[in-house]
């Protein structure tokens, strides 16, 4: 037997606005938790992406003093063509390193005016055979090379940088996980209570001999409802504020930032995701709820 | 169409509801199944209805063992099952004709076919002209000849009854009872469980007695009789026990043979 499209349709209508305070707020718990959830899957490629962008540019970076003299210079650069693990070498002087500095340290003013271009140290930009090498490069020249101040690996402070973003991801996936568990049950408890309502329409569907997915297709499609509804508002709020970070690193020419500008077809696979994660919510509530209450 | 093999049914920690009943119910008859509160005869709708499953025995309805039913199944059994209670249970947010032509929708009748069948039951019913009104508005007895044509409307096999006139005054029970009558006419077998003595006795047809879970009495064209708490038939009519029967709780009326099936579920129990 065929259920009539426009009978389930007229039902889970009237169920939704008959229990809509309910249906409110299932919809937005699932609406917060999605938006925490598309957060997290977005922060996760924008960090991914943009930590690949460094990697591939620059592996370790030799900061020389200040007033390091020529012959040092030359001396550090005759070392770095002696380093197997080192391909490639681009050197940036006082003029050019100052310029870096500024558009690195773009949101700090104060910062850039302490600067000039004759305090600014000079600097070898390094690529590596392997970045995994770049620890020990880097410890070799940072043990007393006349004229070297510094030399850091960008694989460092990368990894800190996971680091925190993961611990990020992770503190959002839980809230996350704890208020999708949350709207799972106000979903639950929404079908439970418009089975309640229609407890003697249900009674009579039985006993007139309605099919058992009859009696239950509109209260699991409410519930399907409740999930896809409170799905698309997380999808328009992930969107927004991805249009909003995008307009800001664009605003504010965070260059090194560029790649975490993520292109179309990433967020396309992102809010499918959440979408199907308020599909999977909406119909686990209502089958519960239709399977515990709804006693056919 | 219905038949019980020795069946029996208890709920927990209970006397059976129902002990070892086995009788049998041709299509077209007019049955009462009478008996005190508790005696077993909502049990006895409730195993027809698939809403119970018997502990022992075997339940026939329409040639088929209820009990091998797969649980999709038992709706298309409903379905050739009407049910009418004491409390009409109609929805209260429907008109009239919504009420009875829930019944069809809600089973997948084409539109067409629910207008027409609820305009003909509705008319059969006596409510023809108050199709717009709702259930409130209407008086008991108008409101049990509507749950009596959304029982009615699929045309049933058989119609159950659970004391239907159980609200109604008189006057009202008796026009309910001579629809009920014009519905058993069309060839529906009508299972009627009830208190009323007055209307068992008017009507003389088949009556069932059930008496804590057991079958006590079985005779065709029967008054009510009377259980342990009644010591005469309402109607003063002397009855005599029949021998040997049922532990002296069987009565004929003088004149009357007893019931031949009674005697072959005697037999088939062993019981002189």
């Amino acid at each position: 037997m065929a259920v009539s499209f426009e009978y389930v349709a007229k039902e889970t209508v009237t169920n939704l606005w008959r229990n809509r305070m309910m249906t409110l707020a299932a919809v937005l718990t699932v609406a917060v938790s999605l938006s925490l959830v598309g957060t997290a899957l977005l922060l996760r490629q924008a960090v991914n992406r943009q930590i690949g962008q460094w990697s591939n540019n620059v592996s370790l970076q030799i900061f020389l003093d200040a007033g390091a003299s020529q012959p040092q210079v030359a001396s550090v650069r005759s070392m770095i063509d002696q380093t197997p693990q080192i391909t490639r070498c681009t050197y940036l002087d006082h003029a050019q390193s100052y310029a870096q500095a500024k558009q690195v340290l773009a949101g700090s003013p104060t910062a850039i005016a302490a600067l000039t271009p004759a305090t600014t140290p000079t600097v070898f930009k390094c690529q590596l055979t392997s970045p995994g090498d770049a620890a020990t490069v880097a410890a070799t020249f940072n043990s007393g090379v006349p004229g070297v101040y510094r030399a850091t690996s960008p694989s460092q402070s990368i990894r800190v940088m996971q680091q925190v973003t993961n611990v990020l991801q992770l503190i959002l996936l839980v809230i996350a996980i704890v208020l999708l568990v949350s709207s799972l049950v106000l979903i639950l408890n929404a079908i439970r209570m418009a089975i309640f309502a229609r407890r003697r329409e249900v009674g009579v569907m039985k006993l007139v001999g309605a099919t058992n997915w009859f009696i239950r297709v509109p209260f699991m499609l409410e519930g399907l409802v409740q999930g896809v509804l409170g799905a698309l508002a997380a999808v328009v709020i992930v969107l927004l504020s991805n249009v909003g970070v995008s307009y800001l690193i664009r605003h504010y020419k965070v260059s090194v930032l560029g790649s975490a500008v993520l292109p179309p077809h990433d967020l396309v696979v992102t809010e499918l995701v959440v979408v199907l994660i308020g599909v999977i919510v909406g119909v686990a509530g209502s089958s519960v709820a239709v399977r515990r209450f709804l006693d056919v | 169409m219905i038949r019980f093999d020795n069946v029996t049914k208890s709920y927990k920690n209970l006397r059976p509801a129902l002990d070892d009943i086995s009788l049998e119910i041709q299509k077209g008859e007019f049955v009462f199944l009478v008996g005190s509160s508790g005696s077993g005869k909502t049990t006895f709708l409730k195993l027809l209805l698939r809403e119970e499953v018997p502990d022992a025995g075997t339940v026939w309805v329409a040639g088929r063992d209820i009990g091998e039913l797969s649980q999709w199944r038992v709706p298309y059994l409903r379905r050739n099952l009407g049910c009418i209670f004491q409390d009409f249970r109609l929805l209260p947010n429907k008109t009239v004709t919504e009420n009875v032509a829930f019944a069809l929708e809600v089973i997948g009748r084409p539109r067409t076919v629910v207008r027409t069948q609820v305009a003909q039951v509705l008319d059969l019913v006596g409510l023809g002209e108050k199709g717009d009104r709702m259930p409130h508005e209407l008086s008991g007895g108008e409101q049990q000849r509507v749950a009596v044509a959304r029982a009615f409307v699929n045309r049933p096999l058989v119609l159950l009854a659970d004391e239907p006139t159980g609200n109604l005054d008189p006057a009202t029970t008796q026009g309910i009872m001579k629809l009920l009558d014009r519905i058993n006419r069309t060839g529906t077998t009508v299972v009627m469980a009830t208190h009323d003595v007055g209307i068992v006795d008017t009507m003389r047809r088949r009556v069932i007695q059930l008496d804590q879970g057991r079958l006590v009495r079985d005779q065709a064209r029967g008054v009510y009789g009377f259980g342990d708490d009644m010591t005469v038939s309402s109607r003063g009519v002397p009855a005599v026990p029949v021998a040997g029967a049922g532990g002296g709780r069987a009565y004929d009326m003088a004149g009357q043979p007893e019931s031949g099936r009674v005697a072959a579920v005697r037999a088939r129990r062993g019981v002189r």
